[in-house]
């Protein structure tokens, strides 16, 4: 197995002025194919490590001889916990990313050169913000996969009140989607459930809407037979499918919302999708 | 020849089992030290497990489905007898990198 350089960084270029304090890392491969970089974005209340490293997808694109760039989201694993609510848009967080992938040495797409430009794979809130990262960044990002992607919001549709009263005094929560959300979020030590109600509450503010601008670059949908949340994943075919790009789906037998990462199937198809 | 057993190792935060999503190499094959064995399910997040060995694959427990429980018995390798890593011999190869630390069940460490 290749293990390539690695080098790491807590990222220090602000967009804003004020410095979300995101951890950058730069996976380099054993020997490079001279393919544009990878991005990826990892889940709510996920972390690079759990969603990429453990998974086995660095070691994965570093064998396919890929560059991979990776990044904590705001709160997440080894990055800062802002207390701004304004570090935490999504619109803000795409600003950042390209900021970071831009840094990294990412160059818009100039044809017939396959160095330039990004591939973006995302997993779940991760591929909302691809999906954004994608409409808005044309000149740049060349593919896109998402894992378990969702047409809807599970985010915004987040009961805050509910789960602000359930830390305060023990009050059951009604809504099943806002209890596993807050579970998932209490479990990790390394991420901190301020921050995690602060994303919440600026998702909430700009909450995802597909249609409102939809990717044109090719795009691989892939979802677990038995994630619940990716049932909308048709949908998402059909919006970027009428802005005439690719569309490719697959589905993983067997798999759910939280175990499709490490399948063999999902990551063998990503490579191959973005290896051109 | 020797077989050398690995138990489900400490998976961190806490957790004390996992589920067998799939095994990524079967008995009878032969795997490098870290190429992925087997991909789990914890309550948490989803993982591939490196190989802690080089060597045969002779068993490995648990089919897709079924939870083993941190400590039960996981893989087991046949390796030759001078790297077995049985306690009083010193395995010959460097120290691995390792993303998740196994020890034999004979080891000490």
């Amino acid at each position: 197995m290749m293990t390539g350089r690695h080098t790491m960084e807590q990222h220090r270029h602000t967009v804003e002025g004020t410095d979300p304090g995101l951890f950058v890392e730069v996976h380099e491969p054993g020997t490079d194919a001279g393919l544009r970089p990878v991005l990826l974005i990892h889940g709510f209340s996920s972390s690079t490590k759990l969603n990429w490293v453990d998974s086995g997808w660095i070691t994965t694109l570093q064998d396919a001889r890929r560059r991979v760039i990776t990044v904590d989201l705001p709160g997440h694993g080894r990055s800062h916990s802002p207390e701004d609510q304004d570090s935490y848009t999504p619109s803000r967080i795409r600003a950042d990313l390209l900021q970071i992938v831009t840094d990294a040495g990412a160059r818009p797409l100039r044809d017939g050169d396959p160095s330039t430009g990004l591939d973006v794979i995302g997993y779940s809130l991760g591929s909302r913000l691809a999906w954004e990262f994608g409409a808005t960044q044309p000149d740049l990002v060349h593919r896109i996969v998402l894992g378990g992607p969702s047409s809807a919001d599970p985010l915004a549709a987040f009961d805050l009140i509910a789960a602000q009263r359930h830390l305060a005094d023990g009050t059951p929560i009604e809504d099943a989607s806002t209890a596993g959300l807050l579970k998932m979020a209490q479990m990790l030590p390394s991420n901190n459930l301020f921050a995690m109600l602060s994303l919440i509450e600026a998702i909430k503010g700009e909450p995802f809407d597909p249609g409102e601008a939809a990717p044109h670059m090719p795009l691989l949908l892939v979802a677990g037979e038995k994630d619940e949340r990716a049932t909308t994943m048709p949908e998402l075919a059909s919006l970027a499918g009428k802005r005439g790009g690719m569309v490719e789906t697959l589905v993983i037998p067997g798999r759910t919302h939280n175990n499709v990462i490490t399948s063999r199937a999902f990551k063998e198809a990503a490579v191959q999708f973005l290896g051109v | 020849m020797a077989e050398i057993s690995f138990p489900l190792p400490d998976l961190g935060e806490g957790l004390i089992e996992a589920t067998v999503l799939d095994w990524l190499v079967e008995p009878g094959q032969q795997v490098e030290r870290n190429q992925p064995i087997v991909e789990l399910e914890t309550t948490k997040s989803a993982l591939e497990l490196p190989s802690p060995q080089a060597g045969k694959v002779v068993r490995i427990h648990g089919a897709p489905g079924e939870t083993i429980n941190v400590g039960e018995p996981l893989i087991v390798f046949e390796v030759p007898d001078d790297t077995a890593g049985i306690v009083g011999t010193v395995p010959k190869d460097e120290a691995p990198k390792r993303r998740v630390r196994l020890s034999a069940v004979l080891d000490e460490d």
